[in-house]
């Protein structure tokens, strides 16, 4: 074997791909943890997981997750290899070896391509790299700051293995793959990924379409994994519960949600609202188990359903549907207050516990069970398991922070007041928050003087007293025997390492604390009726149920089914109280005496629903930056978390541009946050909520009918829904009915039918441009900006340049003629922006 | 919420109350920020000349001012014979001098973090207090990006900010895309408007989609033609364009032009920080070409002390230089400045306040305070008073009571 190196990037090639390679099997990769690997050295080592690829190109690898399924973070520096043995004919190839650290390509055992470490930043100011050079090649570049390494070899024909070693992570840098792969071409032709034959070309477009089978693979992968890895702790926790049903003996029979409903409303002399049309129940329903609107398919599929059974037929299939774990991550990132800071930790970021969330909704597991991990706050800190949800960076008093999160997530305790006083209108001191505090930390804790009364000027007495004194040590102690006397921590199956965290869980899910469940219940019955019955739904010491007995009865199911959110959600959705139409607003309830239920209450879509709806109608995709500061990867996770490309509105998060660098814009996350943060999401989460700041407000219209989401919304572009419809061969009546259904979920009446015929009809026949082609509109964010250099001028131009050409919106399609495009977008706006559009039926 | 528990918690803030306090003329507020700490050495509190290395000291000379007896560094010099106008504030003092973020959101707020409570920043609390002077006009106005230093806080998103990060891209949201004419804008609200009547008369008995509808016709009217217009500084004189000079100072220009529409605050955030690498975060090189930032904010804040003067709105109008901490007189190994928060200046002028003077001292390496330190909150109620806010005065998180500042004193000798 011949072997040649040389590192010169090649220029003029030609841009055909290369003939297809003679066949092999998958690729075979290992994950090394925990070993020095020095010059990536791995003899003696044992892999920790094994899987395969469909070709050399690792853009993502396999999560790791402990008994009970929460995240794990893998040793920093990890190692991947990866080795696969096919023939080739004889000839000279091209080996590409790309990689942004330490990696080595073998043929046959013999070293022919190398990339260096990756030097860990400390700077701010360095450099931007020179554009990106093309030339009249394909081939996707080198995105900074990886490299390529090329070895021409002669081989034999016949057999020949490869193989692959790379660092991953390391002291000083993210845990992070990069773009690693290996390609191989022949005479200048751009480069294959090296696998089989049907290995994708190194093009811009293969790439990323590589990339997004590959998460979605590894998506799949994980979850299979997670949920076998867990198995045995998911038995254990379904015995609890059945141990749990056998004690608590039957569900009481007749009692139902509308028995209990309609008895208060006959007594009050109320008349029910009317119940929701068939169309209204399913935007509802959809909107809030998915947090989408329904599409056109879906609206035709349930009004083919038999009319009696198709409300509980939609119902079982939307608690199913995937999006029932988005939809239900927004809201406890609220409150549970999910913080996590992109750029460097300020006060009280969390990690990213949004994640095993996620994995928890779509796991479905039981509600107990979800509040029992994460009181022990265990898994990966940085990547998202319930450790995350244990930081509180910059906080003095970070448990009790904590505590005061789960006594109003989880017992209807606010114990906000208590942080720095004994509560004047509660029925708890400051110790008793303290003394839950130390239970989540393991060891007393002792009062930090910021958690204390100032003495005012002239020695005015403070309005509010503590007993305790700054400095002193509370020991850990279950604070709320009203509630629940005693737990058997022992018999938790989650086996946390602090055994005073184990038994804050155990008292917390404790079967024999109705409040657990009477407060999730509330909280479900709260986000699909728009008021609680008992409010406020996170400090019930200030409120009183409006229905006792349905309270009990709910929470009561809820304890039977298991802890089951998905049983919860079907007995209320399919209840007459939920499908009626609105009455009222959530504020004009507050009163237990005043909450009926003669419908729900009024109810704007969320941030979240708005913007993932809007997307969902248009048929696009978010098409926004990385939620990463440090695309290098040269920082740490600690300092710069990388939260990955968003697909739905939760996974947004603050953009800390705190030091109003233009460098450190994100110009298309931005575009979607300022419409998220004006319709109640908050960016920044540093305490918990319940309840959102939403109240419709002139900015709310202003910033969806001008800001550059909207308008990209609105834009017939070549990856809009619309413009397929626009070329379709539909008449324009078909036009104007489809356009209505997939905006808002309905038929429109005659006279908007009317209208809207007459605006499209005179350019309606002449709308195709023959002959024009399709245009890509996915942008890209220029790749060479990243922490360490975005001090430098270019840095910040590049980013402003880029938030100037947003303005514009998505390139219009060259495929419909302007004066159609125009009328029809028109159109768009103004379904979009329709008050509405905004509204929960 | 009942009445008798805030009743309860005020008893404790009337005696706070009491003490007299001044009340200033102004009613609008233009914020000019420096982020990244500007050096209070190299600005406007100069000492003895260093040498860039082991000495300490300024980084350039200094020049008189129109305050007799108050020198500023050589590069303000367009500003200094309009010193007379200014209050040089010397001697503010706070702790945060590690992280920029932290101290940006210290000197927005008034106060340090609490963990329980979201602080709503200086704007937002005038917002509150004074609301915009005509309704087809916000009250607060960001020019810089969006983050939670700016924030309403507990105060609620309607007493947030609408912003700009590039002057002639003008305020996301309330500037129609590019390719929206007026006769296409006509269009589109006719559409929208008969949406929003069918919805109406499908819901006429609801009283919360007739609310919906109203908001949505209000929008429209915010975003006409009247505000717009103030973001179109064509229509000011070319002269006077130059004189503003760069674009942050068309920032200036256009913060007057939207407290002269009727805007109650607006935070004018300094953005050209590639005139030196690293704007007012002066590390290193960053200190090189510190005098290309210092000249440019001179020459946009000097044309902007004279042309409030020239439209009669200086006495109405605040300015205010702020940044989050100050750097010390010592250079790093790269010849640039850390951070120092112990004593450092900020910079109120107009206003109507009694100005012409420097307000506290540092010793002479501008290291420490030797005369009247002045707190954040105290330069926050000093703000307060000067627009007719009392600091003193709660405002609700809920049910909590939470003063405007934390304890602040305004500095009496200005009123």
């Amino acid at each position: 074997m011949r072997i040649l190196l040389f590192f010169p990037l090649l220029t003029g090639l030609i841009g055909a791909p290369a003939p297809p390679l003679p066949s092999g099997g998958p690729v075979r990769v290992e994950i090394f943890e925990d070993v020095a690997g020095k010059d990536l050295d791995l003899t003696g080592a044992s892999a920790v997981d094994h899987y395969t690829e469909p070709a050399f190109a690792f853009p993502h690898t396999p999560a790791k997750f402990a008994p009970n399924a929460i995240p794990l973070d893998r040793s920093t520096p990890y190692f991947l290899r990866a080795t696969y043995t096919r023939a080739f004919p004889a000839g000279t190839y091209q080996f590409r070896l790309r990689a942004r650290g330490s990696a080595r390509f073998f043929i046959d055992g013999n070293p022919v391509a190398a990339t260096k470490p990756q030097k860990p930043n400390t700077s701010s100011d360095d450099p931007v790299p020179p554009p990106i050079e093309r030339g009249n090649t394909p081939l996707r570049p080198v995105v900074y700051p990886h490299q390529d390494s090329l070895a021409t070899v002669t081989l034999t024909a016949g057999e020949h293995t490869f193989s692959l070693v790379a660092a991953v992570g390391g002291k000083g840098l993210y845990p992070s793959t990069g773009e690693l792969a290996v390609g191989v071409s022949q005479r200048g032709e751009v480069d294959r990924l090296l696998g089989p034959d049907s290995a994708p070309v190194l093009t811009d477009a293969a790439w990323s379409a590589y990339v997004a089978s590959s998460f979605a693979r590894h998506y799949e992968s994980d979850t299979a994994r997670r949920r076998a890895v867990s198995r045995e702790v998911t038995a254990a926790w379904t015995e609890r519960h059945k141990a749990l049903r056998a004690k608590m003996g039957a569900a009481t029979a007749g009692a139902d949600i509308d028995g209990f409903i309609d008895a208060k409303l006959s007594v009050a002399g109320v008349q029910p609202a009317p119940p929701l049309s068939d169309l209204e129940f399913l935007r509802r329903a959809t909107l809030d188990t998915t947090g989408l609107v329904p599409t056109p398919d879906q609206v035709r599929a349930f009004l083919k359903d038999a009319a009696a059974s198709r409300r509980r037929n939609a119902i079982d299939r939307l608690v199913d549907d995937p999006s029932w774990a988005d939809h239900w991550v927004s809201y406890w990132q609220d409150v549970l207050a999910e913080n996590p800071g992109i750029l460097k930790p300020d006060l009280n970021n969390t990690g990213p516990f949004r994640w095993w969330m996620h994995q928890s909704f779509s796991d479905n597991i039981s509600f107990d069970r979800f509040a029992a991990d994460l009181v022990q706050m265990e898994g990966s800190a940085t990547l998202g398991g319930p450790a995350s949800f244990g930081l509180a960076t910059l906080n003095d008093a970070p448990m009790a922070a904590k505590a005061d999160i789960l006594g109003q997530a989880f017992l209807g305790q606010k114990m906000s007041c208590a942080r720095c006083h004994d509560a004047p209108f509660h029925p708890f001191k400051q110790k008793d928050l303290f003394a839950m505090a130390a239970m989540l930390n393991g060891t007393p804790v002792s009062l930090p003087v910021t958690s204390t009364v100032p003495q005012g000027e002239g020695g005015r007495k403070p309005a509010v007293t503590s007993a305790l004194k700054p400095g002193e040590l509370i020991a850990p102690e279950w604070p709320f025997a009203k509630l629940v006397a005693h737990a058997e921590s022992g018999a938790l199956p989650a086996a946390g390492t602090v055994s005073t965290r184990r038994e804050l869980a155990a008292y917390i899910i404790s079967p024999e604390n109705d409040r657990f469940a009477q407060v999730v219940v509330n909280r479900v019955w709260k986000r699909y009726m728009g008021v609680g019955i008992v409010e406020p739904a996170d400090d019930w010491s200030r409120g009183r149920a409006s229905h006792p007995e349905l309270l009990a009865h709910l929470g009561r199911e809820f304890m039977l089914s298991g802890y089951n959110m998905k049983h919860l959600a079907k007995l209320i959705l399919n209840s007459r109280a939920y499908q009626r139409k609105a009455v009222g607003l959530p504020a004009d309830q507050m009163s237990s005496a005043k909450r009926l239920f003669a419908g729900p209450a009024h109810r704007n879509l969320t941030a979240e629903q708005l913007v993932d709806s809007l997307h969902l109608a248009a048929g696009k995709t978010f098409d926004c930056e990385e939620m990463n500061l440090n695309p290098a990867g040269d920082r740490t996770a600690k300092q710069f978390l990388n939260l990955g490309n968003p697909v739905r509105g939760w996974q947004m998060t603050a953009l800390s541009n705190e030091r109003d660098r233009p460098a450190l814009a994100l110009p298309i996350a931005q575009s979607i946050v300022d419409v998220m943060s004006t319709f109640g999401w908050r960016q920044s989460r540093q305490s918990p909520s319940t309840d959102r700041d939403d109240a419709p407000s002139p900015m709310q219209t202003l910033i969806l009918a001008n800001g550059v989401l909207g308008t990209r919304m609105a834009r017939l572009s070549d990856d809009s829904w619309f413009t397929a419809m626009a070329l379709g061969h539909s008449t324009v009546a078909e036009l104007v009915e489809e356009t209505f259904l997939r905006i808002l979920s309905r038929n429109p009446e005659a006279g908007e039918k009317e209208s809207f015929i007459s605006l499209l009809q005179p350019v309606y026949a002449s709308r195709v441009v023959a002959g024009a082609a399709s245009r890509a509109t996915k942008r890209e964010s220029d790749g060479r900006v990243s922490w360490s250099n975005h001090l430098s001028a270019e840095a910040s131009l590049i980013r402003m340049e880029e938030e100037r050409k947003l303005r514009f919106g998505d390139q219009p399609t060259a495929r419909l003629s302007k004066e159609f495009r125009e009328r029809y977008e028109d159109m768009l706006w103004s379904l979009m922006n329709s008050p509405e559009f905004a509204m929960v039926p | 919420m009942s009445f008798t528990r805030r009743g309860f918690m005020q008893s404790g803030a009337a005696a706070m109350a009491a003490t007299a306090l001044p009340k200033g003329k102004a009613d609008a507020c233009i914020f000019l920020w420096l982020g990244g700490g500007a050096a209070q050495i190299d600005t406007f509190d100069p000492k003895q000349r260093g040498d860039g290395k082991k000495k300490a000291g300024s980084y350039y000379d200094s020049i008189d001012t129109a305050i007799k007896g108050v020198k500023v560094a050589e590069h303000l010099s367009k500003t200094a014979p309009l010193l007379d106008r200014c209050v040089l504030m010397r001697s503010i003092t706070h702790s945060i001098v590690s992280e920029h973020a932290a101290a940006a959101n210290l000197v927005h707020t008034g106060r340090m973090p609490s963990g329980t409570l979201q602080y709503p920043s200086i704007g937002s609390v005038i917002a509150h207090q004074l609301g915009p002077k005509t309704d087809e006009v916000p009250s607060y106005v960001v020019m810089g990006y969006p983050n939670i230093t700016r924030d309403p806080g507990f105060l609620g998103a309607k007493y947030g900010y609408v912003y700009l990060t590039q002057v002639d891209i003008g305020p996301n949201g309330l500037v129609r895309p590019p390719d929206v004419d007026a006769a296409r804008q006509d269009r589109r609200e006719t559409l929208l408007a008969s949406m929003r009547d069918s919805h109406q008369r499908r819901n006429s008995a609801d009283p919360v989609v007739q609310a919906q509808a109203d908001v949505s016709r209000q929008a429209f009217r915010l975003a006409g033609p009247r505000f717009m217009n103030v973001f179109d500084l064509n229509r000011e004189s070319s002269t006077l364009r130059q004189a503003y000079g760069s674009e942050f100072g068309q920032r200036c220009l256009l913060a007057r032009r939207l407290v002269q529409s009727g805007v109650r605050f607006v935070e004018v955030s300094y953005n050209l920080n590639f005139l030196n690498g690293s704007g007012w975060d002066t590390h290193n090189e960053g200190q090189l070409k510190q005098h290309l930032l210092i000249q440019d904010l001179d020459q946009s804040f000097a044309a902007l002390l004279q042309d409030l003067e020239r439209n009669k709105m200086l006495d109405s109008t605040l300015i205010v230089i702020a940044t989050e901490f100050g750097r010390p007189p010592e250079f790093d190994a790269g010849g640039g400045r850390g951070h120092q928060s112990e004593a450092f200046s900020m910079v109120l002028a107009g206003g109507g306040l009694k100005t012409g003077l420097a307000v506290g001292a540092t010793d002479e390496l501008s290291k420490k305070i030797v005369e009247k330190p002045v707190t954040v909150p105290d330069f926050h109620a000093t703000i307060h008073c000067a627009l007719g806010i009392n600091p003193h005065k709660n405002l609700y998180a809920g049910d909590r009571p939470v003063p405007i500042t934390d304890g602040g004193r305004p500095v009496l000798e200005i009123f």
